[in-house]
């Protein structure tokens, strides 16, 4: 009885101690819902130009790792010894979408978290510069940049006129292969070989990972409808389903790469400097690859604006054009980059990853975006969690 | 009483209740109204009661649900199994180490939570000497794996959660009256018998306390599954950060782990009771009555 008793009493608080809450949120929710109620959606409309201005001061950069040399005698330390401004170069980005996620609420209220310049691939700029994140660039201000950009980058198909992005480096989509465990491998197709089940990885990224998918399966990605693109992710889950995609990675494919547990992973071409494995060999996959850059841009609420124009038009001196190519083993957007490579003597000049021609590259495709984006993003983000 | 003696509890309680106010209330009223809007990032999100979001956030990752009771269950199960002996030799065989074995169980603590765990990705890489002696000892297969299995995660939660579980056992069993064992042994019970029925239930409250602070946090864990594990190692946090930072659907991600709160306070409540409110409590009275 006694026990019965107690039961009932306990129920009675659990009751009493709910009922409030439940009456408060409901009365605030009410309240809520009646004030301004939208969130999201964009900025304001008005549209601002970065300001030029004297390069001094603080400057905060988000860049992805491994996209300079960021030691003593590097290039942030001699753009600080040339201009006296003191740089927090942070290597944050990791995927793009991950790194928008984490920004969109701050952007939302017009606030870059500190930064004045990001560096995101294509696409991604795009998509924040539709949403009113981006401020624009007065040409005016980057007299170096224009001088120097490569003709193929002056005019790309996400900003024709080059108003709210600058290239940062560009880059190939491909396949990275430990030559010593599976040299075979030349294709997208031979990931998913059962011989590999288990040892390959794939990027976490929609537009890198699908349409190299699809062209491995002949389709061409720019032409690609919806269930094209659904038809490809549905071949990549039953693979990672079966056990034969061990993960989807960012930039963390090339730890996996060093430490041995993988053979092959999909990864991008001048990731060399991130892989501590001789035998890592980036392949461009036979039926082609994706061609992507990655762009500096100005966020809203940048501040300092002046010095990331100064540090832009640094940055196309090809005489330290050169030094980041050297270190990080991307394709330079910079005129003059190669000339001086093949003065240095270096081994670089001759690669065709650093300097693809066009025979080269002749399979490759943009990085794409479905028709519809939304439910194939879903349906990617399913296959990522399982 | 005066007036002033009876607000004192009042404002004793005032630091806490702030606390409470400003860090659970508030973020949990804003974490309410999101889960009630509808749209997407282009259009904005709109509040509109959209109450459609709860079951449309549950469609598809009951699998990760499941996964996720399962690999918080396991975990537990193991750092109770592991932690309970460990807790006892350290409250009453330890002597002059006691201090030295406490600081022992903290000192992983010194290093962050991610670090940790990163440690593990390289201590369990397929070409470790760890993995070797396993696969020697034929605990894994020989072109077998640990790192992105379910072994892995469990492993990484139940060693990151190790010390919530330690902890309390060990203040518990600390103050455990051992003459109540010695009373148990002349009253001609065997050692196990006299663990049964006397330490073991002495040291219920430790246990419940233990598993709630194990079981909960490991429930909505990600990091050892985004680390540890590989996709089909998914856990419910893993669901909800994408659908936060990559999918960026803050109204279903929102309803998800309002849900996800509901299912474990629901699961807490029943534990609790079963448990036995008074173990929990620490109030010996109600224990045969409950």
């Amino acid at each position: 009885m006694e026990s019965r008793e107690s039961k009932d009493k306990f129920a009675g608080r659990v009751r009493r101690a709910m009922g409030a809450p439940i009456v408060v949120v409901v009365l605030a929710l009410t309240i809520g819902a009646c004030g301004d109620d939208t969130v999201g959606g964009g900025g304001n409309g008005d549209v601002t130009t970065a300001k030029a201005g004297q390069v001094t001061g603080k400057l905060t950069i988000s860049n992805w790792p491994g996209y300079i040399d960021p030691g003593s005698k590097g290039t942030v330390a001699e753009f600080e010894d040339e201009t006296g401004v003191k740089v927090d170069y942070i290597e944050d980005v990791n995927e793009n979408d991950a790194f928008f996620g984490k920004l969109q609420p701050q952007l939302e209220q017009g606030e870059s978290g500190g930064r004045s310049i990001f560096v995101v691939t294509d696409w991604m700029a795009k998509q924040m510069y539709d949403l009113g994140y981006l401020q624009e660039i007065n040409h005016d201000d980057l007299p170096t940049v224009f001088e120097n950009i490569l003709p193929n980058l002056e005019s790309p198909g996400f900003d024709p006129e080059r108003r709210f992005s600058v290239p940062w480096q560009s880059g190939m989509g491909g396949v990275w292969v430990d030559t010593s465990k599976a040299p075979e491998i030349r294709s997208v197709n031979d990931l998913f070989d059962p011989k590999y089940k288990g040892k390959v990885t794939m990027l976490g990224e929609l537009q890198e990972t699908v349409p190299l998918v699809m062209l491995a399966e002949g389709v061409d990605p720019s032409e690609a409808d919806n269930d094209a693109w659904f038809k490809a992710i549905d071949k990549i889950k039953a693979a990672a389903d079966s056990g034969q995609i061990r993960d989807f990675t960012g930039n963390e494919y090339t730890e996996d790469l060093t430490a041995g547990n993988i053979v092959a992973a999909i990864g991008w071409s001048g990731d060399a400097s991130l892989i501590e494995n001789k035998n890592a060999e980036w392949r461009m996959p036979s039926e082609g690859c994706t061609l992507w850059s990655d762009n500096m841009v100005i966020p809203v609420g940048a501040p300092n604006t002046a010095a990331a124009l100064g540090w832009m038009d640094f940055v196309y001196d090809p005489k330290v054009a050169v030094d980041i190519t050297e270190y990080v083993e991307y394709i330079s957007p910079v005129e003059g980059v190669k000339d001086l490579l093949e003065k240095r003597g270096s081994e670089l000049a001759e690669s065709e990853i650093v300097f693809p021609t066009e025979e080269f590259t002749k399979d490759c495709t943009d990085q794409e975006l479905p028709p519809d984006p939304e439910p194939v993003k879903e349906a990617w983000q399913e296959v990522i969690t399982g | 009483m005066s007036l002033r003696q009876r607000l004192i509890p009042y404002w004793l309680l005032g630091p806490g209740l702030l606390w409470l106010i400003v860090f659970f209330v508030v973020p949990m009223y804003f974490m309410g109204e999101l889960a009630l809007r509808s749209g997407s990032l282009t259009t904005g999100y709109t509040f509109d009661w959209a109450w459609g979001n709860f079951p449309d956030s549950l469609s598809g990752h009951t699998e990760q649900i499941g996964r996720s009771f399962f690999y918080a269950g396991a975990a537990t199960v193991l750092a109770l199994l592991i932690s309970y002996p460990l807790a006892y030799a350290i409250a009453f065989r330890a002597g002059r180490f006691k201090l030295l074995l406490l600081f022992a169980v903290i000192a992983p603590f010194f290093t962050t939570y991610l670090i940790r765990t990163i440690v593990w990705k390289t201590i369990l890489s397929d070409d470790s000497p760890l993995v070797g002696v396993l696969q020697t000892l034929a605990l894994v297969p020989q072109d077998g794996r640990v790192l992105a299995t379910s072994g892995a995660v469990i492993a990484g939660l139940t060693y990151n959660f190790l010390p919530f579980m330690i902890l309390p056992l060990y203040a518990n069993l600390e103050r455990l009256d051992s003459r109540l064992i010695e009373a148990a042994k002349d009253l001609y019970s065997s050692s196990s018998q006299a663990f049964l029925r006397v330490t073991l239930p002495l040291t219920m409250p430790g246990i419940v306390a233990g598993v709630l602070l194990t079981f909960i946090p490991a429930f909505g864990d990600y990091i050892n599954a985004q680390l540890l594990g590989g996709p089909q190692q998914s856990m419910i946090g893993n669901v909800i950060q994408g659908l936060y930072l990559t999918q960026r659907d803050y109204p279903e991600a929102a309803s998800l782990s309002f849900l996800m709160m509901a299912l474990i306070l629901a699961v807490v409540v029943v534990y609790i009771r079963f448990a036995g409110t008074g173990a929990f409590m620490g109030d010996e009275d109600e224990r045969g009555t409950a």
